[in-house]
This record gives C-alpha cells, structure tokens and sequence, in this order.
C-alpha cells in the first residue's frame, strides 16, 4: 500500500494503481473517454488529466501509476489534485479539442441522452464553440449488420479496437491511417465476425457505434428498465431490460462480475425482434389436422379429455430450455399427482443425472474462478458457441499467461490457442498419459470443463465418467478446488436437475418419450429442440410458433422470459431471479399459472395459489434456490460417484452440440436479426433485409 | 516484367460504406497466386511480428504498391489478423496501399521535400512544374524533409535523391535508374583500420578497457545525446546497467527533424567510426543484440552500412552483439525513441506513455540503450582522445563539440562542427559565409522544426542544451535554419505547423486535432492571437509526446517576437 494525498484528503492505495483508480478511491471524480477499466491502457484521450505537484505539467492520471509517483517534500506522500484550476482548464481545452470535430447532430444521435461525451461536455466543458470551419467528414463505414457506424463522430479512443483485440480474440476492427486522418474500420470494410461484437456499442462513448436494429427506436428517457437474467444460454448473463409501455425495445448487460462482467453476447442482446414475433396469444386446439384458435376452456377440456382416458404410465413431460424453475417445480408436480414418472428436462439426451450430486452438473470451480485455474482441458465443448462469456473468461485467463488450454473434440476457433488432443473419447482416456496430461498433472488448479458435445450422445454417461476419472487423475478435484466442469448450454438445465426433472424409477428419458407409440399424452414445456414422433396427443405451453407448437395438438400460450418473474440456477450453479419487465401478449398467461389452471381440471389441484405460495413449496424441496445470486458448492464426492460410473463410450468423434449459434431457440429463431447473423456466419446471402 | 495482381481478379469485398454487404464465406480470403507471390518474396526470411514492416517493404519494393490481395497473403503467412497489417501498412508514407477496386499508382513516383528549407529554395514552383512536364505516368507528391536541407530543393525520384532539382534534372532522373545504390564510404574497413580504427573495440572486447573506465571518460567529456533530447550519455549507460539483463540497445537514424542532416553527413562520411561507437556502447551495457533503425529516405547509406557491418561481422569484430537493420518507412514520428522501438517491433509508430521509461522497459518489453547515430560517432574520439579533448572546445562556458546542420539564406550551408555554445551569428559568419547575396539575416531556427523561431535580434544567445528553453524554444539536433528578409515568417510558421499535421499519429486528441485546426486557422485570414494561443496550450500540457508538446513552438514563438508580422498578410516563396 502506498500513501497519497489527494485533493488534501490523504489515502493509501495498492502501489499497482493508476492515479485515476487512486483518485476514485479517495472520490475524486475523472473524467475519461479512453480508459476502460477492463481493457488496456491506451491514455489517448488526455481527459483525465490531473495535477501531480512536482510535474511540470498535468499527467494523464489513467497512465500514470501510484508507484511512479514522487514523494513531496520532506517525506511527505505524492500529492495530486483534480481540482485545480490547472486542470480545470486543462480539461476545458481537450473538451473542446474533442468538440472541434465532432458533429453537433445529438438531436438525431442514439447516444443521445446517454453519451458520455454530452454528460462530460455538460460537466467540464465551456458554453460555447469558438470554432466555425467545416469540421473533419469521415466516411461512415460497414462493419456488420449489428453495429452501425457514423464515423464523423469518432473521437478515435480506440476502445472498439482494445475490446474486438483484447476481450473478444477476434481483431477485426483497427486504426488505420494517421494524425487527423487515423479512422477506425475493419479490413476493407469487411463484416466483424465475432459474437460478442455489440458490447463496442456500450464501450463507444460518442454515437459513432451504436446498434443498428435499434437505430431510431426509441430515446433513453422514455424507457422503462428492468434489470433481469438472461437465457439465451446457461451463463446467465446480468441483463437490463430496457421496455417502452408493454414492449422490449432492446437488452443491454449489467456488470456482474462473478458472471459476464459486463459484456452480453450479441444473441443475448439482439433476440428483441424475437419477443414481438411468432407468438403464441391465445390457446389453439388442432381440430381435424388444423390449429384453430381456442379459449382456455375448451384448450383444458380437450386435454382432460386425453389426459383422463390414458393410463398415468401413459403420460409424460418435457422440460425445455428456457423454462424457469418455478413451472419446472409445478410440472414435476403435476406429473406426480398425475402418477407418472416420466418427465425430463435433457432434451439433448444429455447424460446429466442429479444422482451423481450437484457437483457432476455444474462448472464447480466457478465462471469467475477460472481466472485462478492454471491448466484446461476442453473435452467436447465449443465454449464459444455454447456460453461465450466463459469463453470470454477463458481468453482472459489465457492472456495473463501460463495456461495451457488442450482440447478433445471438433478443431474450432476458439479465440485463442490450444492444444489439440483428439477428436474423440478415446483420447479422453489416454489425456493424463501424454505430454500434455504432464502439464496438468503439473498445475496446482487444472480444470476439465466437459461440453454437450461429449455428454448428449448415447455413450454420454461413459464419456462423462471418464471425463470425471481424467479430472481424478490429474489432481483437479482436492481440497480448496474443484476443477470439474460440466457446461450447460441450456438455461433452465442446472435448476431443472437440482428439482429432479428427470425420468424416475420406470419414467421414460426425453428421447423415449419422443419415440413413436411411446406415450398417449405428452406435456411440452417450451420443448422446441425435441422432434415428436407422431402418436402421442401433444400439449405445448409456450411462447412462440416453432416446432413444439407445430407439432403440438393444443397449445397453451405462456411468457417469455421478459414476462415473468423467474429463478434461473445458470451453469455454475448460481441461483439467479429474472425480473418480469413486460406483460405476456394477447390471453399468453405465466406457465406456472397455466399449469394451476390446467391441474385443476385435471382433477389433481396444485395447492399454491399464488407465486409465493409456490415458491414456499419450492424452497421446502430445493432450499438452495432460497438464496438468490449463491451458488450450492457441489460435494468434490460427486466426482468419483460419477467416475465411478465406468461404461465403455464409443469411438465416435465428438460432434457440435451447437449448430448456429444465433438461432439455439425458439425466440432467436422468431428474429429477423438473429437470421440475418445466422446467414452472414454461414456466409449465403440473405433476400431480404432487416435494416 | 514481374506479374502484377490485376484488381479485375479479385472479387469485390462486403460492403463499400453503403450499409449492407453481400456477405462472403468466413474466414480469411486469401488469393492463392497472392500467396505464392508473397512466400517466394520473402523466401527464408523469418516469419516474425516485428519483421512486418521490412517485409511489406519487400512487397512495395517490387510491385510498387501493396495491394489487398498481397496484404491478405502476408498476413496469413505471418499469422497476423488482416487488420494489423493493414494498420501497419497506412500508418507508414512510404507503403501504397491499393485497396479493391482502386488504380495503383502509376510505376514512379516523385517526391518533391516541401519542408521549410526546399519551400524556401522553391518547392512550391518545383511542384507544379514537375506535375505540368512529368505528366500522367509520373505520380509527384509531396513529401517531408529528405535530409539534404544544404542543396535544396530536393526531390526523391523512386529511392534515387536529386539535390538542387529542377524540371530538367527530374525529368532525366525520371528516365535514368531509380534504383538506389549502395554510397561509396568516405573511409572504408581498411582505411579505417590503417588509421587505428576498431582499436579501442578490440581492447575493450579483449578485456584491457573496463566498462566503467569507458562510461566515466564519456561521462566527464560530457557527451549528450545529439538526437535532440541532449540526455547525459554516460549517466543513459549507467542507467541501462541498473536494469536487468538482458538488455538491448537501439540505434535511432531516423533524422526527420526538418533541417536536420548531420547522421546522414557523418555516415557517408566515415561510417566505421559510427559503427565502433555502436559497437562500443552494445559492450558498455552487454546488449546481445543492436536494432539499428535508420530512415527510409536513406536508401543508398543502408545499403552501405548493410555491406560495411557485414563486413565488420567477417572481421570478427562484433563477437559480442548481433546487429539487426531496420528500414524505417516514412514517419517523422519514429524518431521519437518510444514510436520507433514501436516500429522496430512491426508495428504503428505510437509513442508510448512513460514512465516506464525506455532504459527499463524497451524494445520487446527489455530494457534498452535508445542512442542517435551522431552520439555514437563521437564515443571512439573522446575516449582515444580523452575527455579533456573533447571539453577543450566550447564557447561561453559550454564545453563540448556540436554538429549543426545550417541550411536556408547562407552562402555555404552544410554540417558544421562548431563548438557548444556558439551563437547563430557567428555560425553563419564564421561557418557559413555569411548571408546570401541580396538577403538580411531577420530570424533562425535554432532547432529544426520543433525548435521555435527567434529573431535576428536574438542570435548572440549560445546555442546549446538548457539556454533556449527560458524563450519557449529548443536547440534540438541542433538544424539551423537562416531566415531572411525575403522570407515570410508566418509562411514559415505555417510550413512547420504543417509538417507536424501530416506527421502527428494521431493518438491523442490535443495533437491530432490541435496541429489540423492550427494549421488551417493560420492558413485563413489573420491570426486570432487568443484563439491560437489557447490551441498551443492544450498542446503543449496536453499531448502524449514531444511532436505534439513542441508543434507550437513556431506558433507561440511569431506571437512573442514577430508581432509586427502578424498584420501583413500571409506571405508564400
């Protein structure tokens, strides 16, 4: 710790501190525009100037650090001030400077309302301009179909280009030219590639990126927001979900840094469009081959019709992947009291199982404590695909150095390098042997973090023990770590195993009850990623018209994630509550509600009547989900249970559990954005355009 | 002929600023032909990061410009994202970037010195002549100070410098060879050795020298830097000894300080004694390895200290030190020590933040000995010679010899040695001939560009390090530019303020905009002294580096003592 007077006010901070950490510490407000906490210095904006006594002139306080400080006179500690009238006027002038080009069009700007370079103008900038030549004309410049450039604004802080460098791993955006003619663009204009490419509009401090579909939406003003969970994937990404009356206008992330920090993926951004479309608004009953709109009446009849005239071992559920844990909870109950033990919420076929205990499900050492592993092996998983914000957190692990990454599955780029082990389970087997396995036997914190790709395959269950017997075998399971990880691609996974949404003694597993002549009724809870064979009398309850609806002979509309108040456990195992920020369309009701409604005419009444109620019989089964924003440490036991398993797997390769990523579910499937990335990644034009 | 990459062959890119793109396959397209192109260029050459700069040279040396297809083709080979060679390729003046679509550019080039001494001598008038009797085929441009300020104008036909040119010298360089070779040395190996050359090395390598008998003779001689920054030179070696080994050394010979011409002068003149000193100074702080950078604008001294360090590598006289040359690429700001460890890694030339400084944290992340040429020159003569030698010389209490590079209205301009401490007046007197015939000596540049102006009046001051700071200006590397009655002072302010807009990297915000913003006001009816004043101030507290901290020296200097000038209009040559 290193002492240090700032502003009169003497503190004492860690001797790594920029002076601009050290002056927020001591509450000292500093402007910037460059410097981001999360990426590298650049020190280019010269904002945050301060006035260190003894130097000359005032230093850029984000690129000066504590340690580089010289003590005053007479022992006494460095002093700097932010509030002198050398600074005042040292800001002034680069304010202006920043202002001299920068185009004077906030009425038609995005950032308006929200644009750093308006709040800091308005904080430490002069009234007026004396400049009245043509300012700097910059051609705007295409950079993809999410980010809209107007590169007149840019105030060159190259925090774009840090963040696509450092954060993403996929350098795409630059700064080329120089002096006054430096202009940021991609490669010859080319599209970026990455996935998580938006989060460059929250960095921008200026309009000069902003999103392109919600380019003229709507003001920040008159948006109500809503800070909620995200789905998208099991990551659970800290989300705010910004809505004008009874509409999502966008999604922006909020800063949670044991999870994403504060970046989203562009899918857990740009499914807006997907919330407005293809929605389900009333119940349908398929008579004679044809859907035709229902009241919920006549829904809940023709199902108790069904429901009643099947034997209970006839009956089944599926759990989707956005479900929440409060329907899961009342599903499960339902089946119950119906008599059947057939529900299941892997969909994927997933081995999965909560016999093995909490810890053989979920990423133990925690998405931010992969930042203190020392060692990787990726076993059939494209993190970058399945939870790109663990990827993310990957690559910022890989950049402090000293972390060999191997990897068992498809060769895919994951933004950064890897060692490549073999393509199936056989080398899964053989890891701890090689060259390789030394390296991990060799860390003190190795991590296996175990994909979809290995585990939703017939041989899942042998694959995930050996995968479980190779975290065993390299010391990644002791005490203080646990560095096994199983991934989870889908949201309401994690929570769905902790309430036992899986097939019980003689139940039917996700796969069997889509098989043809396996059931007479099957209950979809949002189950889109299942193809049902024909025979069974198939109920729906969801949100949007994809396959599950098709598919289905009544369907009963629920909410979206935005609609409804929901526990969401992601696949670290942290429990997590998902606010509602918007209503559900047209007669569209909670699931956990339609289910209450439809058990009582089922005769098997659920006994909560209110979503308290049901969380009070919630808890009383699954107290973890009691405690919002923890995570349930899993048993280091569970790992040997699991290993224990045995099972001889096959030889085939480890296949993607991820396809396309921007259409992994029903709501992304509904956007227009999301097919647009989807064709622009597979590289086949699109006809029509979602400007 | 050599095949060129024809642009009809290349399938247009996504999106041209016009909103959507047609969309094409992922990942990175590479012309195959391009690619074959590209590896049999650089043939065995390492594949490094920091080897990208010299290896887009190869590629602009031979086809004449880098098109898109080459670029692509170099960064798969080097495994580097498109988008850094690409930043790399327009960062640098002298790398012609053809983007899809576009026309490369014609197959010679001209480049006419607009820099203040060639404006001086007609630049402006050479310009337009030369783009009137060249015609379509010939591409004339502008450029910034070659280094032969003495025998402007000067222009650069291909890599091939014409001195004093005009219309008909040009037109002839045009039609003879534009290729550079290598200078004839003004002292070869042998030569240099016959006179007790490399002496002094062998001692030092042979342990009969010790470092700190070195380093204390320099100290007490008092040798600075002469890049401009005159930091003490043996207090510099001492410093880089504290730092942890490894450690490297970096040799700046990117003289681009208009006026400036002194490396260049002692290099052809006597290459060895420079290469001793470097060699000398690699031994002093046991760098295993010296990245000696020297300017593009350079060409045939390259290839002769090429061959001359080869040569001295044959001899065995540098066991202890691998020497690497780096071609700079036109980039008055790689001069800047930071920018060019920067650009001697391959990349952009941005200066960096310091602390931490050059001696500690340097080139690839080591601590590094960042020296100028002329300062190495000199290491060999003060320690044979002895201190006492070299602080013999001086005037008015500054000791120490100094190389000026005087251009402008004087009768014989060229690299003087005088003593330290010497005014401009008795330079131009004693070293220089006097004034030019017909002009009167009204104002000088004590150091280059970035140095200031001081009027007539003031030329009894000592030029030296420390004297000229107290009038907010610098004697620098010690370019003396003569002006006279006949020339414009707020022309020249003008001139300078330009030269500084087109070379400021654009990083940080005080220098990028203020050196545009000043240079179009000053080019626009009168001078709003407040308005201009305010500019210079953000600048100079507010920029990164010296480019930007030093561009409105000239500007501040015409205010403090020319305002007599600030009411006539502005005038041209």
């Amino acid at each position: 710790m290193t002492k240090l007077i700032v502003d009169g006010k003497e503190i004492e901070v860690p001797a790594e501190y920029t002076l601009l950490q050290a002056c927020e510490a001591a509450g000292a407000e500093i402007p910037r525009f460059c410097f981001h906490e999360r990426l590298s210095i650049a020190g280019n904006c010269r904002m945050c100037l301060v006035e260190l006594k003894g130097a000359p002139k005032p230093v850029a306080s984000c690129a000066w650090g504590v340690r580089d400080c010289r003590p005053g006179p007479n022992g006494k500690p460095p002093e700097v001030i932010t509030r002198s009238p050398m600074v005042k006027k040292a800001r002034e002038g680069v304010m202006e400077f920043l202002l001299i080009n920068h185009p004077l069009d906030c009425p038609i700007c995005d950032q308006g309302g929200e644009c750093d370079l308006q709040d800091q103008s308005m904080a430490y900038g002069t009234d007026s301009s004396r400049f009245s030549e043509n300012k700097r004309a910059v051609e705007d410049k295409y950079i993809g179909v999410l980010v809209k450039t107007s590169m007149n604004r840019c105030i060159q802080c190259t925090r774009c280009v840090r963040f696509i460098t450092e954060v993403a791993g996929v350098p795409e955006l630059g700064a080329i030219g120089r002096g006054e003619d430096m202009e940021i663009t991609t490669y010859l204009e080319g599209a970026m590639t990455s996935e998580l490419q938006s989060n460059v509009v929250d960095l921008c401090p200026v309009g000069a990126l902003t999103s392109r579909p919600y380019a003229f939406v709507a003001r920040p003003w008159e948006l109500g927001k809503t800070e909620s969970i995200d789905v998208m994937d099991a990551v659970g990404s800290a989300i705010r979900v910004d809505t004008r009356g009874r509409e999502v206008m966008r999604i922006l992330p909020r800063v949670n840094d044991a999870v994403n920090e504060e970046w989203i993926s562009d899918k857990t951004r740009h499914i807006v469009d997907g919330l407005r479309v293809q929605r389900l608004d009333v119940p349908y009953v398929r008579e004679g081959g044809r859907l035709r709109e229902a009241s919920w009446q006549e829904a809940f009849a023709a199902i108790a019709a069904k429901v009643k005239a099947a034997k209970p071992e006839r009956l089944g559920a599926i759990v989707g992947d956005l479900a929440a844990c409060e329907e899961i909870f009342a599903l499960k109950d339902l089946m119950a009291r119906l008599g059947t033990k057939s529900i299941d919420c892997r969909q994927d076929g997933s081995a999965a199982h909560p016999k093995n205990g909490r810890a053989s499900y979920i990423v133990n050492p925690t998405i931010a404590g992969i930042e203190q592993a020392d060692a990787l092996i990726i076993v059939g998983a494209n993190p970058r695909m399945e939870a790109s914000l663990v990827n993310a957190r990957i690559r910022k692990r890989w950049r402090s150095g000293n972390f060999p990454i191997g990897l068992i599955g498809e060769r895919v780029d994951l933004t950064y390098p890897y060692q490549h082990l073999g393509a199936g389970p056989e080398s899964v087997a053989q890891a701890a042997s090689g060259e390789f396995g030394e390296a991990l036997k060799k860390a003190e914190r190795p991590m296996v973090l175990l994909g979809a790709g290995a585990t939703a395959r017939p041989d899942g269950a042998a694959v995930a023990a050996a995968a479980a017997k190779l975290a065993q075998d390299i010391g990644a399971v002791k005490d203080g770590w646990n560095g096994f990880a199983m991934l989870q691609n889908a949201a309401s996974r994690v929570g769905a195993l902790d309430l036992g949404a899986v097939p019980g003694e003689g139940g039917l597993t996700a796969g069997d009850m889509a098989t043809a002549g396996a059931l007479d009724a099957l209950f979809l809870l949002g189950a889109d990623e299942i193809a049902v064979e024909p025979g069974a009398f198939v109920v729906y309850i969801g949100t949007h018209g994809d396959r599950g609806a098709h598919r289905a002979d009544v369907i009963l509309p629920g909410a979206a994630y935005t609609e409804k108040s929901g526990i969401f456990v992601n696949t670290e195992g942290r429990v997590q509550m998902a606010a509602r920020a918007a209503f559900p369309p047209g007669d569209a009701r909670e699931d956990w509600a339609i289910l209450r409604a439809l058990s009582d005419v089922l005769g098997h009444k659920l006994p909560y009547d209110s979503m308290t109620a049901l969380r009070h019989a919630m808890f009383d089964a699954a107290p973890h989900l009691a405690r919002v924003d923890q995570i349930e440490a899993g048993a280091p036991g569970d790992i040997a249970k699991l290993a224990s398993a045995g099972g001889t797997p096959d030889k085939a390769p480890f296949a993607a559990a991820v396809a396309d990523f921007y259409l992994t579910n029903p709501i992304a499937r509904a956007s227009a954005i999301m097919a647009e990335c989807s064709a622009l990644a597979r590289g086949t034009p699109m006809a029509t355009a979602a400007e | 002929m050599n095949p060129r990459i024809t642009i009809e062959n290349i399938p247009p890119g996504p999106g041209r600023g016009r909103g959507r793109g047609k969309p094409k396959p992922k990942g990175r397209q590479v012309d195959l032909r391009a690619l074959e192109e590209v590896r049999v260029l650089l043939g065995g050459r390492p594949r490094r990061r920091d080897l990208l700069i010299e290896h887009l040279h190869l590629i602009q040396d031979h086809y004449g410009h880098l098109s898109a297809a080459h670029l692509a083709a170099l960064a798969a080979e080097m495994r580097l994202a498109l988008v850094e060679v690409y930043e790399v390729a327009t960062f640098y003046a002298h790398f012609d970037v053809v983007k899809e679509g576009e026309v490369p550019p014609p197959a010679v080039t001209v480049r006419v010195c607009d820099s203040l001494s060639c404006a001086m001598a007609g630049a402006e008038k050479l310009l337009t002549d030369l783009q009137e009797k060249l015609g379509a085929d010939v591409r004339v441009v502008r450029a910034p100070c070659m280094g032969a300020c003495h025998q402007a104008p000067v222009c650069a036909v291909g890599h091939v410098q014409i001195a004093h040119a005009n219309a008909e010298k040009v037109s002839q360089g045009v039609a003879g060879d534009r290729h550079a070779h290598a200078a004839t040395p003004g002292r070869d190996l042998a030569a240099y050795r016959l006179e007790g050359g490399y002496a002094l090395l062998r001692d030092c390598l042979d342990g009969k020298r010790t470092r700190e008998e070195i380093i204390g003779i320099v100290d007490v001689a008092g040798l600075r830097g002469l890049g401009g920054a005159g930091f003490p030179t043996g207090r510099k070696w001492n410093l880089v000894r504290k730092e942890p080994a490894p450690r490297l050394m970096a040799v700046n010979g990117d003289e681009g300080e208009p006026g400036t011409f002194k490396d260049r002068h002692y290099l052809g003149l006597d290459p060895h004694r420079f290469i001793e000193g470097m060699l000398l100074a690699a031994w002093v702080v046991e760098a295993p390895a010296v990245y000696f950078y020297l300017r593009d604008e350079y060409p045939e001294l390259r290839l002769m200290l090429t061959d001359e360090i080869a040569k001295v590598v044959a001899a065995g006289l540098a066991p202890h030190t691998q020497i690497h040359m780096r071609r700079g690429a036109g980039a008055y700001i790689c001069g800047e020590e930071s920018a060019m460890i920067e650009s001697i890694e391959g990349k952009r030339g941005l200066p960096r933040h310091r602390p931490p400084y050059v001696a500690q944290v340097g080139l690839f992340g080591r601590p590094t000995l960042e020296q100028n040429v002329e300062t190495l020159f000199w290491v060999r003569d003060i320690v044979e010679k002895g201190a006492d030698w070299f602080t013999s010389h001086g005037r008015r209490e500054r000791k120490g010899l100094r190389s000026f590079s005087v251009s402008g209205r004087v009768k014989d301009p060229g690299v003087k040695l005088a003593p330290a401490g010497i005014s401009a007046r008795e330079l131009i007197e004693e070293y220089c001939g006097g004034m030019q015939d017909g002009h009167t000596f009204k104002a000088y540049l004590p150091g280059g560009a970035s140095g200031g102006i001081l009027p007539a009046s003031m030329a009894d001051e000592p030029l030296d390090f420390g004297t000229l700071e107290k009038y907010g200006c610098f004697v620098g590397s010690h370019a003396v530019v003569i002006l006279s009655d006949k020339d414009d002072i707020k022309a020249v302010a003008l001139n300078l303020m330009r030269f500084f807009e087109d070379e400021s990297c654009g990083q940080c915000t005080p220098c990028r905009v203020g050196t545009e913003k000043a240079a179009k006001l000053m080019a626009s009816g009168p001078w709003d002294e407040k308005l201009l004043d305010d500019l210079a101030s953000v600048m100079r507290t507010a920029s990164i580096c010296g480019l930007g901290q030093a561009a409105p020296n000239p500007l501040t200097c015409v205010f403090k003592y020319f305002p007599e000038e600030l009411k006539k209009p502005l005038g041209t040559w």
